[in-house]
C-alpha cells in the first residue's frame, strides 16, 4: 500500500522538478552551471602562472591553504583569453574524478544569478551550430525567451584530459 | 562487533605477526637450546594471543589454523621436536597464511575462498605431520598434563566439569564485545555441558538501556585437558569490567560458597541454578547454604584473600588449585606489567591526527610569514623583536611536528632479511644481508612507499647480482655472497644504498639489449651512468637472466616511477666482477622544507635550500667568453647552466636588462646553474601538492604559499639538473667533457 502511494508522489513531482543553476556571462554569452557543482565564487586576483602549461591553464591560486588550479574558460572554449575587468570572477567548482573530488576554478566575465529551471524547460544540446564542443554542453534552457547554455562540467574540466597536458 | 574493535584486532594481529616473523628469522641464529626454547615460548605466546583474539571475534578459520601452529610450537617447547630449517620455513609460510586470513576477515569474509582454503588445508596437513609421529596425547598441546589434572580434593564436589560463572559488565556491548562469542570460544576448548542464562540484572523496562549488557551465565564445561590459565585467557579482554569465577572440576566446596557470596543474585536462587546445571548436587547445595556464613568467616581469617590476583578473578581457587597455577598467574601479571611499561614509551596515534597536526603547522608557518611581512612594514622595534621570537618558536614547533612523523627505517630493513633468506635458498645461493644505518629516520609516508621498490631492488641483487657459488669460487671470491643495505643522510636527502658483491652490471649486454629493443639508437654515445639507467626503461629485461623471481609484477620502470613519485632518484655504480651499488636518494620529508626563494620574470619560485650550493653573479664577461654557450668556468670547473626564464617561457619583456644571478645547485654529485632574475632569500616552504591535473608536469615538484598569499612553484631540482646536463650534451659533440 505504502509502496503504491510513494510511486504516486514521485510521478507528481517528476513533472515539476526544478533544478538550480548558477548563470554567468562569458564573451557575451550566458551559461549555466548546476549549482551542486559550485563551491564558491571569489574575485579574480593573485593567480600564479604555472610554467610549461598550455594557455587555457591560467595558473593556481591559494584558496585558504590549498593550491587550486584556475582554468581560463574562454581560452578553452574559443582560444581567446579572458579580458580581466573588475567583475571578472573565479567560480570554484568541485569536479569528480574517480573517487576523488577535485577543486578547480574557472574564470568568467560576470556572475549573474541563481535560476530555478524546470526540467521540462531543458532540451538536449543541438549537435551542430555551437561555437564550443558539443560534449561540453549538457543541455539548453529557455529562460525569459533567452537561450541559456548549460555546461557539462565533468567534460569541460575533464581531469584526465587536463592532466594529459604538461608533457614536454 | 564494532568496526573499531575489529580494527584494533587487525592492527594487533599485524604487529604480532610482524614480531613472529622477526622471531622466526632469528631462530636460526640462536645456538643454545635454552635460547631456542625461550624464543619458541615467545612465538607460542604470540600465536596464542592471535588465536585468543580471533576466537573472540568468532573467526573460526583463524582459530583452527593457529591451533595447529600452536600445537607444533608446543611440541618444540616440550623438546619433543627439534627446530630445523624446513620447520622454520613452514612456520614462515603459516605466518603468511595467517596474515592473509586476518586480512580476509578484515574484508568481512567469514568464509575462506577456494585458494585460501587450499593453502589452509595443505599447511595444516604439513603441520599435523609433525604432531602425529611423536605425540600420544596430541589434544594436550599447551601444558604438561601433570599440572592440569586437578586432584580430587578432600571435600570436593561430585562434579567432573569446570564451572564458570560469568557476569558481564554493563559496558561490554559498548566496548564491542559480544557475550555469545565467549561461549562459542569456550566450546572450542571443551564440551559445554550446560549454559544457564542469568537475567536477573535486567532492570525495569523504563530503566532499560538497549546498549547495556545485563546478562550473566552459569556454564558447565567438560574439558579435562584445559587449565585454569587457558580459561582465564578466554576472558582476558573483558576481565576489567566483568565478574568471572572459574571453578575447576571437583573443586572444594568452599569455592562454591565463595562464588555464591560474590555474585549479586540471591543465594537460594543461585544454589538452585547450580544444581540445575549440574554443578552441585542438591545435597551439596543445602550444605553450602547452611554453612556458608561460618565458612566465609573462616576464609577471611585464614588470610587467603591476600593471594587474590588483582585481576579480580576467583580467590578461592587458590585453596584447591596447585601452586603451579598461582605461579602462572603471578608470572602472567608480571608480563602484563612489563607490557604496560613498554607501552608508556610510545603512544599509538591515529596517523590522520598526525597528518592534521603537520598540516596545521604548515598553515602556522604560512601565517607567521604573512605576519612578519606586515610587521616589517611597520617601524616598531618591539613588534619586530616579538615577531622574531614568534618565528623562532614556530620554527621549533615545525621541526618537532615533522619529527613526529619520522620513523626509523630499521623495521623496514628487517623485513628484507626474510626475502634474502628465501630467495637465496630458492636459487641455491648462500647470501648474507648486512644491515647498517637502521636508526636513520625518515618520514613515515616515504617509508611506506619505498618498501616495494626496495624489495624489488634487493630481489634483483640476490637474483641477478650475486653469482652462483661455483662461479664465485672460480672468480676467487668467497662462496658466500653479501648484500648490504645501508641508510644515511647526505646534504638534506636520505640515501638508501643496496650494495652487492656480485658480478656487476654487464654494460655491453645492457647496451646490446637496449639497441635490440629499440630503446637507444645504434651508434648513440652513452655514458656509463646512462647505460646503467637503461635497466629502468619500460620493457627492458635481460632475457637470459629471467627466473621465476624476476617479473613478479613490478618492473624496474615501476621501481623508478615509484621512487620518482617521492621526489627521489636512483643512481647506479657498478664494476664488472666487483658488484653494484644502487643509491636511492629521497627527500627527508614531504611536508615542510627550507626553501630558497628566487624570482624569474614576474613569478617567484622556490629551490630546496639543501640543494643550493652557492649563488654567483652572471657577469657579462663570463658569458661573452663562451659565445652564448650554456656553461661557465666556475673556479676551474665547468658548470653547465640553464636560463629558467627560457625554460619557463616567461615573456621576454619582463626580463629587462639587469644583473642576473646563477644559483648553483648540486644533486647526487652533479652540479648545475640556474640563471634567475633575482635572489629573494630563505623561505620556510610548506609543500602543497599540485594535484592530479599537474601530474605530468616535469620540472616543478609542487607549490607553496608565500607570506603574501601568492602561490610559488617549487623547482624539481633533480629533473632540472638532468635537463641542464642533457641540454649541454645536445649542444656539444663531446658530452663527456661536461661531467
Amino acid at each position: 500500500m505504502s509502496h503504491l502511494q510513494s510511486d504516486g508522489v514521485n510521478e507528481e513531482l517528476s513533472s515539476d522538478v526544478v533544478e538550480q543553476y548558477l548563470t554567468f556571462s562569458l564573451g557575451g554569452k550566458v551559461y549555466g552551471l548546476a549549482i551542486l557543482n559550485v563551491k564558491e565564487i571569489i574575485g579574480y586576483g593573485d593567480v600564479t602562472e604555472v610554467p610549461m602549461m598550455p594557455d587555457f591553464m591560467s595558473g593556481v591560486i591559494d584558496l585558504r591553504g590549498s593550491v587550486v588550479p584556475v582554468i581560463d574558460l574562454s581560452q578553452r572554449f574559443s582560444g581567446r583569453p579572458t579580458e580581466h575587468t573588475k567583475r571578472t570572477s573565479i567560480i570554484i567548482l568541485e569536479v569528480k574524478n574517480e573517487d576523488l573530488s577535485i577543486d578547480i576554478g574557472i574564470t568568467v566575465d560576470l556572475v549573474n544569478e541563481v535560476l530555478d529551471i524546470n526540467v521540462d524547460q531543458i532540451e538536449p544540446a543541438p549537435a551542430l551550430g555551437n561555437q564550443i564542443q558539443t560534449s561540453f554542453i549538457s543541455g539548453m534552457a529557455k529562460v525569459n525567451e533567452k537561450l541559456l547554455i548549460l555546461l557539462n562540467i565533468e567534460n569541460v574540466l575533464s581531469i584526465d584530459e587536463l592532466s594529459m597536458v604538461g608533457n614536454f | 562487533m564494532t568496526e573499531d574493535s575489529f580494527q584494533i584486532f587487525a592492527d594487533e594481529c599485524e604487529d604480532l605477526l610482524m614480531a613472529a616473523e622477526h622471531a622466526l628469522i632469528q631462530l636460526e641464529e640462536i645456538d643454545s637450546v635454552e635460547g631456542v626454547v625461550d624464543a619458541i615460548s615467545e612465538l607460542f605466546r604470540t600465536f596464542h594471543t592471535v588465536k585468543g583474539a580471533a576466537g573472540l571475534f568468532g573467526l573460526n578459520a583463524i582459530v583452527e589454523f593457529t591451533h595447529s601452529v600452536e600445537s607444533v610450537l608446543g611440541k618444540i617447547r616440550e623438546r619433543e621436536l627439534d627446530v630445523d630449517e624446513k620447520l622454520v620455513s613452514l612456520f614462515l609460510l603459516s605466518r603468511d597464511h595467517l596474515a592473509e586470513l586476518v586480512e580476509n576477515s578484515v574484508k568481512g569474509n567469514l568464509e575462506l575462498d577456494q585458494s585460501l582454503q587450499k593453502v589452509d588445508d595443505q599447511l595444516i596437513e604439513q603441520l599435523n605431520r609433525y604432531l602425529v609421529d611423536t605425540s600420544v596425547n596430541d589434544s594436550d598441546h599447551t601444558n604438561d598434563s601433570s599440572s592440569n589434572t586437578v586432584e580430587r580434593v578432600n571435600g570436593g564436589v561430585e562434579n567432573e566439569s569446570w564451572h564458570i560463572s560469568l557476569r558481564f559488565g554493563v559496558n561490554v556491548l559498548k566496548n564491542g564485545m559480544d557475550p555469545i562469542s565467549f561461549i562459542g570460544y569456550l566450546g572450542k576448548i571443551g564440551e559445554i555441558r550446560s549454559v544457564t542464562l542469568i537475567d536477573d540484572a535486567i532492570p525495569q523496562w523504563c530503566d532499560f538501556d538497549a546498549e547495556n549488557c545485563y546478562l550473566g551465565f552459569e556454564i558447565t564445561l567438560y574439558s579435562p585437558d584445559a587449565t585454569k590459565e587457558v580459561l582465564e585467557e578466554v576472558f582476558e579482554f573483558v576481565i576489567d569490567d566483568c565478574v568471572v569465577s572459574i571453578l575447576p572440576p571437583f573443586s572444594h566446596i568452599d569455592g562454591y560458597i565463595k562464588m555464591i557470596n560474590d555474585l549479586p543474585e540471591e543465594d537460594m536462587r543461585l544454589g538452585e541454578i547450580l544444581v540445575a546445571c549440574g554443578a552441585l548436587t542438591s545435597q551439596e547445595k543445602d550444605g553450602i547454604l547452611n554453612t556458608q556464613d561460618h565458612i566465609s568467616d573462616e576464609i577471611t581469617a585464614r588470610g587467603e584473600p591476600d593471594v587474590v590476583p588483582p585481576l579480580g578473578v576467583v580467590a578461592v581457587d587458590n585453596m584447591v588449585v596447585g601452586q603451579e597455577v598461582v605461579d602462572a598467574a603471578v608470572k602472567k601479571q608480571e608480563n602484563v606489567k612489563q607490557q604496560r611499561s613498554n607501552a608508556q614509551q610510545t603512544i599509538r596515534v591515529n596517523a590522520l591526527k598526525l597528518e592534521n597536526l603537520v598540516d596545521l603547522v604548515g598553515e602556522l608557518v604560512i601565517g607567521s610569514a604573512n605576519s612578519q611581512l606586515h610587521a616589517s612594514e611597520i617601524e616598531n622595534s618591539e613588534l619586530k623583536e616579538a615577531m622574531e621570537n614568534l618565528l623562532r618558536l614556530v620554527e621549533e614547533v615545525r621541526d618537532t611536528a615533522i619529527s613526529l612523523r619520522m620513523v626509523q627505517i630499521g623495521e623496514t630493513f628487517n623485513r628484507y632479511k626474510r626475502v634474502v633468506r628465501e630467495v637465496s635458498r630458492e636459487l641455491g645461493k648462500d647470501i648474507d644481508l648486512i644491515i647498517s644505518g637502521a636508526e636513520t629516520e625518515l618520514d613515515k609516508t616515504i617509508i611506506e612507499k619505498i618498501g616495494d621498490p626496495l624489495m624489488h631492488l634487493i630481489r634483483n641483487a640476490v637474483d641477478h647480482g650475486i653469482e652462483s657459488p661455483d662461479v664465485r669460487l672460480k672468480a676467487g671470491k668467497p662462496e658466500k655472497g653479501t648484500v648490504s643495505l645501508d641508510a644515511f643522510h647526505e646534504s638534506g636527502s636520505i640515501v638508501i644504498q643496496i650494495r652487492d658483491d656480485g658480478g656487476g652490471l654487464a654494460k655491453d649486454k645492457i647496451l646490446k639489449k637496449a639497441i635490440e629493443k629499440g630503446i637507444v639508437a645504434e651508434n648513440h654515445q652513452l655514458t656509463d651512468q646512462e647505460i646503467y639507467h637503461l635497466i629502468f626503461e619500460a620493457g627492458f629485461s635481460t632475457a637470459d637472466a629471467v627466473s621465476n623471481l624476476s617479473g613478479r609484477g613490478v618492473g624496474m620502470d615501476v621501481v623508478r616511477q615509484n621512487i620518482e613519485s617521492l621526489r627521489g632518484h636512483v643512481d647506479i655504480e657498478s664494476g664488472i666482477g666487483i658488484g653494484s651499488i644502487m643509491s636511492i636518494r629521497l627527500p627527508l620529508t614531504l611536508a615542510i622544507i627550507d626553501g630558497f626563494q628566487i624570482r624569474v620574470g614576474g613569478d617567484q619560485y622556490i629551490v630546496p635550500l639543501d640543494l643550493v650550493e652557492e649563488c654567483i653573479e652572471l657577469e657579462a664577461s663570463l658569458q661573452s667568453e663562451n659565445d652564448g654557450a650554456n656553461y661557465i668556468n666556475l673556479r676551474g670547473e665547468i658548470l653547465p647552466f640553464i636560463k629558467l626564464s627560457e625554460v619557463f617561457g616567461t615573456s621576454i619583456e619582463q626580463c629587462k636588462k639587469h644583473r642576473e644571478n646563477i644559483v648553483v645547485v648540486q644533486f647526487a654529485g652533479k652540479k648545475a646553474g640556474f640563471v634567475v632574475d633575482e635572489l629573494l632569500g630563505e623561505h620556510q616552504t610548506v609543500i602543497k601538492p599540485l594535484g592530479k591535473i599537474f601530474q605530468n608536469l616535469k620540472g616543478i615538484s609542487g607549490a607553496t604559499i608565500l607570506g603574501s598569499g601568492e602561490v610559488a612553484m617549487i623547482i624539481d631540482v633533480p629533473e632540472m639538473v638532468n635537463r641542464v646536463i642533457n641540454f649541454g650534451q645536445n649542444q656539444f659533440s663531446t658530452p663527456r667533457s661536461i661531467h
